[in-house]
C-alpha cells in the first residue's frame, strides 16, 4: 500500500447478526483527498466511518488507515483519525472545557490545546458551560472541536451539517478547505460541499453503487 | 484518573447512583427488619450479618446497573473508543469509580445496620467486617465493572446484568458471612480469618486481571 494513500478498503464486511450493514465494500481515499459518502438512510456509510473510527470491528475483508491494518494496528491508527459522529460524544453534564480536556488526555496530552480548539469553533466564551446548556449547533461545533483537538490526518465525519449552525458551517469549510485535509464525509447533502470535495461516492446497501 | 475524575465529578453533579444505592440500601434493612422479625431478629447476629450481605451485593447491582448509563444513552462510547487510550484503562477506571461509589454506600449502611440489628448480643468484630467489605468491594468493582460493560451493549441489559452478576457473587456472600460471623465467636483463630480475608483478595485480583485482559474484547464488538 501507497504511504499516500489514507484509507483503503477491500471487501470489507461487517456483520450485525444476521444483516451485513457493508457487504463486501471496496474504497480508496488518498492523502489531501475530501471524500463525500452518500446514499439512501442505511446504505452502510455510519457503519463505514465507524469501522475506519475503530469502533467497530470489521467482520471480514480488511480496511487499513496509512498503512495500518484494522483491527490489528488499531492503535497507531487512532492517533491519526478525528471521528465526529451522528452525537456529539460528550458528557452533557461536564462543561465544554472539561469534555475537551478529557479526551486531550485520553489523546496522551496535557490539555494545553484545549483553549485554542474551542477559540477555533468559536466557543471561548461558552467554555465553562455545561454541554446540557449549549444549542444543537455549539454542541456540533465542539464535536468538531473535539475531533479536531489531537491533529489527526483524516478526519471521519458523519452528517457534519446536521444541526449545525451557520458559524459552525463557516467553521466545517474552513476546516476542509485547508490544504492537505484528508477527510471522509457522510452526508445527505453533497452539493453543500461541492466547492471542497474531490469526489463523491455513493454507496447502497453496504456497496460502492456502481 | 482522568477517567475516574469524570465518573466522579458526574456523580456529583447528577447525584444519580450514590443516592439510589443509599436509599436502597436504607429500604432493604427496614424491609428485612420488620419482614424477619420485627424488634428481635430471628436467627439473631449470625442472620443479620447475612443480611448484610445480601443487602451489599443487591445494593451494588443497583451501582453497576448505571455504571455505564452516560456512555450508553449519548454513545460517548464511539468517542472513548476512536481514542487512543487503552480498553483496559476503560475498564480500571469504571471499576475504580464503581468501588468508591460502593465504600461510600457503605460508609452511611454500616451505622444503619448497626442501628437495625445489632443492639443486641455480641457484635462482629468491627475491623474485620471493614476489611472484609474493602476486599468484597474491590472484587465487585472488578468483576462488575466488566459484567455491565458486557451487558451494555444488549438489548436486554436490564435483565442481562443480574443473570451474569449474581451468580458470580454467590462465594463473596457465602466468604463474607463466614468471616463476619466467626469474629462472633471468640474461639475464631486469626488465621482462620486471614484465610478468609485472604479468598476475597484473591477474587479481586481473579476479577482484575480478567477485567484487564478481556475489556477490550467486552466493548469492541
Amino acid at each position: 500500500m501507497s504511504s499516500s494513500e489514507a484509507v483503503r478498503c477491500s471487501g470489507l464486511v461487517r456483520r450485525f447478526g444476521e444483516r451485513d450493514a457493508l457487504a463486501g465494500l471496496d474504497l480508496a481515499v488518498a492523502d489531501g483527498e475530501v471524500v463525500l459518502l452518500t446514499g439512501p438512510n442505511g446504505a452502510g456509510k455510519t457503519t463505514l466511518l465507524r469501522v475506519l473510527a475503530t469502533v467497530l470491528r470489521p467482520s471480514a475483508g480488511s480496511a487499513s488507515l496509512y498503512g495500518h491494518a484494522l483491527p490489528g494496528q488499531a492503535a497507531p491508527a487512532r492517533r491519526l483519525v478525528g471521528y465526529a459522529g451522528h452525537e456529539p460524544l460528550l458528557y452533557p453534564l461536564l462543561t465544554a472545557a472539561e469534555n475537551l480536556r478529557l479526551y486531550s488526555a485520553l489523546h496522551g496530552s496535557d490539555g494545553a490545546e484545549v483553549e485554542s480548539a474551542l477559540e477555533g469553533v468559536g466557543m471561548a466564551r461558552r467554555a465553562g458551560d455545561r454541554v446540557e446548556e449549549l444549542s444543537r449547533g455549539m454542541r456540533q461545533r465542539l464535536s468538531l472541536a473535539r475531533a479536531m483537538l489531537h491533529g489527526p490526518r483524516l478526519l471521519l465525519l458523519d452528517e457534519p451539517t446536521s444541526g449545525l449552525d451557520d458559524e459552525g458551517r463557516g467553521v466545517l469549510l474552513t476546516l476542509l478547505e485547508q490544504p492537505g485535509r484528508t477527510a471522509v464525509v457522510a452526508t445527505h447533502e453533497p452539493d453543500w460541499f461541492a466547492g471542497v470535495a474531490g469526489r463523491a461516492v455513493a454507496i447502497d446497501r453496504g456497496r460502492v453503487a456502481v | 484518573m482522568a477517567l475516574v475524575r469524570k465518573d466522579l465529578l458526574l456523580e456529583l453533579r447528577s447525584r444519580e447512583v450514590v443516592p439510589a444505592m443509599a436509599t436502597f440500601v436504607l429500604a432493604s434493612f427496614v424491609l428485612f427488619r420488620f419482614a424477619l422479625g420485627g424488634d428481635r431478629l430471628g436467627g439473631g447476629v449470625r442472620a443479620a450479618t447475612g443480611l448484610l450481605w445480601v443487602a451489599v451485593v443487591f445494593t451494588a447491582m443497583l451501582g453497576l446497573s448505571r455504571a455505564f448509563a452516560s456512555e450508553r444513552e449519548h454513545r460517548i462510547w464511539d468517542g472513548l473508543l476512536s481514542t487512543p487510550v487503552d480498553r483496559s484503562a476503560l475498564w480500571l477506571a469504571k471499576a475504580c469509580s464503581t468501588f468508591v461509589f460502593l465504600v461510600v454506600m457503605q460508609a452511611v449502611a454500616l451505622p444503619l445496620f448497626w442501628l437495625f440489628f445489632l443492639q443486641e448480643g455480641r457484635p462482629p468484630s468491627i475491623p474485620v467486617l471493614v476489611a472484609a467489605l474493602l476486599l468484597a468491594d474491590a472484587g465487585i468493582a472488578s468483576l462488575g465493572a466488566m459484567l455491565a460493560g458486557l451487558a451494555s451493549a444488549s438489548h436486554a441489559r436490564e435483565v442481562l446484568l443480574p443473570v451474569l452478576f449474581l451468580p458470580f457473587a454467590v462465594p463473596l456472600v457465602l466468604v463474607g458471612v463466614q468471616v463476619t460471623v466467626a469474629t462472633i465467636s471468640p474461639q475464631t483463630s486469626a488465621m482462620d480469618t486471614l484465610e478468609r480475608l485472604g479468598f476475597l483478595g484473591l477474587y479481586a485480583t481473579i476479577f482484575a486481571l480478567l477485567g484487564w485482559a478481556l475489556f477490550e474484547y467486552v466493548v469492541e464488538d
